[in-house]
């Protein structure tokens, strides 16, 4: 009978001696990671600070973009009330986040840094048009927990 | 012939040949802004510097003329930094703002920037700023800080189109281009400056901001607006036409030049007034029940009354593999040879007389029969000045108003209405003529190569022309410049094109003898030249069934209508006024339930009882001569016109003249609407003067018997006294309603009417 408790001692020894070691999972999502600053997950429209767009709809991320997952669709807007800061802007600006791959090319083709993949990864939803990101929800970056 | 060398390989051109051109012939590629084959030399960009040997500096290759034994190289490390040196010049003043310019992704400057470009700019001080995007014409918006000063588009309007709208302004750095005392640009042929724009200068309004190369289909197609079918590229964005463009043929020695009528006029493919949904007996169907019911109801006239109770009348718009395949179910389907086009004139040409736009390039005397290039065709206008420059061309306008301008010079003989064909009888009769009258018959009969431009109108002019080219010794080729735009490929496509087809079938509605008639695309009532004959067979026909795009007026005496996809939407071939096949591809989509006339037509074989199959087995191309449409020699000699009667003026009355403006006739669009003629009337100025209309123009009322028209007129000194001319197809005033024996009186009018905006 004791040779059986030893036994099982033995067994457990690793697991009772991590017992006092530091955790490595973490109870998400109560607790979530520090991602690193440069992390590629959703993408953001940035804007200045007079409230002005910094995209003009030049469309060199949808050019560049290797999974076609960007759709621009640019106008031109009255001269007094600018919805960038320059006379064209985005009338449409769609990402189709399932198609993404997240390889951060649109960020780095932007010419006016409009065009940000923020650290946000929590990318799920119950529809497949429910992960195309349109203007509205890329203008108002999510904020990470 | 000239020998040189260039990059190592030789190539004999023609004296006189630019090294630019030469270096083009063997695919060397060298970099220009200024220099436009259209244009000639001028070397006021300097970036196509080339290195020649035995000459110490660079030279530019868009100036330098070949020369025998000429080595020539360019690439390497001096062309290099010579390119280089020039565009950090170029780049000093121009702005940054690719992201929001319209020419980024298909701009010289960017390209030229990236092969030659140093990447960095030494120049440290501000820009100059200048204005940007200001609208030099109704269509084109001007941004002088793009402009690198190349002046073709100066060049273009000055002494291509002999238009002299825009024009260099300043001097020194501060040098823009402007339009001439700050009025905008009027002409037709405006347009094309955005195409020879090398930067983003020059830019089209309609297609500010649209899309971008790499966003958008962008398909080789041929202006569908007037017969002159040029060859253009058409732009799709999102399934719809959003931008038309020339495209060169060297082969055909057409640079691409286009007018502003054709250019901006695509959006009739989306116009709100084009049909985007069957209907059947005035409420909408699915296009399946449309297609049931018209199947049926013709299947069922046709045992009642026999197949030759069904007329089948075509707009002559539509490709020629649908106008095949409609020729298709009205006989092999229907059995029905009352098959036939409405064209809005009268005339029929001998196709054996059929020129090209060669034979007009090659013309040593031209006779405007009838027609105002300008106004009708405004291509050939372009081309007709391009065949002045390189020879000396006699012009003659006959036609019942002034027909040669001043940017085609040229003698005028101006006849009464009606008389052109019996004029031009008279001057071939020879007889007493004056000294000015025998002056044409002399030139007309001696002249080396001769060009007709006929606008069809009289139908006596096609037995005086045939006779003409009978008694010259050298070629005569006759251009037909009326439409519809795609009559010559109907005629391929074995639909009789003659007056008789078209007014025997209407004859025979009006008369009660038909059961059924079946339109494609086309209007008789507004198109035909004897509107009211039309207006009776519609009311007439117990049933009208119409496919088209845009339906005639009046709607509720079509029983059914099918839209169908147009011009852009679907690929096929059309001919041109030389009947040249050409292919045009589409690139945008068609609206809704508008579907391809090909699949419309099986599908109401199908609901017909009698299934057609159209096989692979028709080729608009086979059995032509080259790629233009047969002509066979005229089976009989046109009989010679009966002579006409005399014109029923009273005292008080006026004239009525006619004539195709294609600004008036082009299909609806808003964006041509923006610089539509509010006075398309024109008087001469003594009878406007004793009229009293307002100097810039105003309403008159045309009336004749009890008919009443109100429309804008303006005065024209092209016009003779006592005549009034109404464009063709004008929706204000019916020409074709009126009897042209006859006079109209005019008087101003206060009212206004619909569709014409208020003074």
């Amino acid at each position: 009978m004791l040779a059986g408790f030893r036994a099982i001692a033995n067994g457990l020894r690793t697991t009772l001696m991590m017992l006092k070691e530091p955790r490595d999972t973490i109870p998400y999502p109560e607790k979530r990671r520090e991602y690193s600053p440069r992390f590629r997950g959703k993408h953001m429209l940035a804007q200045d600070e007079d409230g002005h767009e910094l995209c003009v709809g030049c469309g060199l991320c949808e050019a560049v973009c290797p999974a076609h997952a960007i759709r621009v669709v640019a106008a031109g807007a009255d001269g007094d009330r600018p919805v960038s800061w320059t006379e064209r802007y985005a009338v449409d600006y769609e990402v189709d986040l399932i198609r993404c791959i997240f390889c951060g090319m649109c960020e780095e083709a932007c010419p006016t840094n409009a065009v940000r993949l923020t650290p946000f990864n929590e990318l799920a939803a119950y529809s497949r048009l429910d992960m195309v990101a349109d203007k509205d929800e890329l203008l108002a970056p999510p904020i990470r927990k | 012939m000239t020998q040189l060398t260039i990059d190592g390989r030789t190539i004999s051109v023609p004296e006189g040949t630019m090294v630019v051109d030469a270096a083009a012939k063997l695919g060397i590629d060298i970099p220009i802004y200024c220099y436009h084959q259209s244009l000639g030399p001028l070397g006021a960009c300097r970036i196509c510097l080339v290195e020649i040997e035995k000459m110490p500096k660079l030279q530019t290759a868009c100036t330098t003329a070949v020369r025998e034994g000429m080595v020539v190289r360019t690439g390497g490390p001096a062309v290099e930094k010579g390119r280089q040196g020039i565009l950090e010049f170029l780049l000093i003043n121009h702005p940054l703002d690719c992201p929001v310019c319209d020419k980024g992704g298909e701009c010289f400057l960017q390209d030229y920037s990236f092969w030659y470009g140093a990447g960095k700019n030494r120049f440290e001080e501000s820009k100059i700023q200048r204005r940007k995007d200001y609208p030099v014409s109704s269509y084109i918006l001007l941004d002088q800080e793009r402009c690198v000063l190349c002046q073709r588009c100066i060049r273009f309007m000055g002494e291509y189109v002999g238009e002299e709208q825009l024009m260099l302004e300043g001097r020194g750095v501060h040098t823009v281009v402007s339009t001439v005392e700050g009025q905008p640009a009027t002409s037709p042929y405006a347009g094309n400056v955005i195409d020879l724009c090398p930067v983003g200068a020059l830019l089209s309004e309609p297609y500010h901001f649209k899309a971008r190369p790499w966003n958008i289909e962008r398909e080789e197609t041929l202006c569908s607006v007037c017969p002159v079918g040029c060859a253009s590229l058409v732009t799709g964005r999102d399934g719809r036409a959003v931008r038309l463009e020339g495209r060169p043929q060297p082969e055909l020695n057409d640079y691409g030049f286009l007018c502003d009528h054709g250019r901006f006029t695509y959006d009739y493919t989306y116009h709100p007034r084009r049909l985007t949904a069957a209907e059947l007996d005035g409420a909408p169907q699915s296009p399946s029940a449309v297609i049931a019911a018209v199947g049926e109801r013709l299947a069922r006239a046709v045992a009642e009354a026999g197949p030759e109770s069904v007329g089948v009348l075509t707009g002559g718009t539509h490709t020629v593999e649908e106008e095949w395949a409609l020729a298709r179910f009205a006989q092999d389907v229907v059995g029905t040879s009352r098959l036939g086009l409405v064209k809005p004139v009268a005339g029929d040409l001998p196709l054996a007389l059929l020129g090209t736009f060669g034979d007009l390039a090659a013309a040593t005397g031209v006779l405007l029969l009838g027609v105002d290039p300008y106004e009708a065709v405004p291509v050939v206008h372009l081309k007709l000045r391009e065949a002045r420059r390189a020879h000396p061309v006699a012009v003659w306008g006959l036609g019942d108003r002034t027909l040669t301008r001043a940017t085609l010079p040229g003698d005028d003989y101006v006849v009464e209405p009606g008389r052109v064909a019996a004029a031009l009888g008279a001057v071939l009769g020879g007889g007493d003529l004056d000294e000015r009258w025998q002056a044409l018959a002399e030139g007309l009969l001696t002249t080396e190569r001769l060009v007709v431009l006929w606008d069809g109108a009289d139908p006596g002019a096609a037995a005086a022309l045939a006779q003409l080219a009978a008694r010259r010794a050298g070629p005569t080729a006759v251009l037909p410049t009326h439409g519809p735009r795609n009559w010559l490929g109907a005629v391929r496509a074995g639909i009789p094109a003659d007056d008789a087809a078209a007014r025997g079938i209407l004859e025979d509605a009006a008369e009660g003898r038909l059961s059924a008639l079946i339109l494609l695309g086309a209007d008789p009532i507004r198109d035909f030249p004897d509107g009211d004959l039309a207006a009776r067979a519609l009311e007439r026909v117990p049933s009208v069934y119409f496919m088209g795009a845009f339906a005639p007026e009046p709607r509720h005496a079509l029983a059914a209508i099918l839209p169908t996809a147009v011009w852009a939407e679907v690929t096929g071939t059309y001919a041109n006024m030389e009947g040249r096949l050409q292919v045009a591809h589409g690139a945008a989509a068609a609206p809704g339930p508008a579907r391809p006339v090909r699949p419309l037509v099986t599908a109401l074989a199908r609901a017909f009882g009698r299934p057609l199959r159209l096989g692979d087995d028709f080729d608009p191309f086979a059995d032509q001569d080259g790629d233009r449409i047969a002509r066979p020699p005229a089976s009989q000699v046109p009989e010679d016109p009966a002579a006409p009667a005399p014109l029923r003026i009273r005292e008080g009355e006026w004239a009525l003249i006619t004539g195709e403006v294609v600004a008036v006739s082009h299909p609806p669009s808003e964006i041509a609407e923006r610089s539509r003629d509010r006075f398309p009337l024109r008087l001469n100025p003594a009878d406007a003067d004793r009229l009293g209309l307002r100097p810039e123009g105003g309403l008159v009322e045309v009336s004749q018997a009890e008919r009443r028209f109100v429309a804008g007129a303006r005065r024209d000194a092209r016009i003779p006294e006592g005549r009034v001319f109404v464009p063709r197809g004008l929706p204000e005033v019916p020409v074709n309603r009126l009897d042209r024996g006859a006079g109209v009186r005019v008087a101003l009018a206060d009212r206004v009417p619909e569709g014409v905006a208020a003074q």
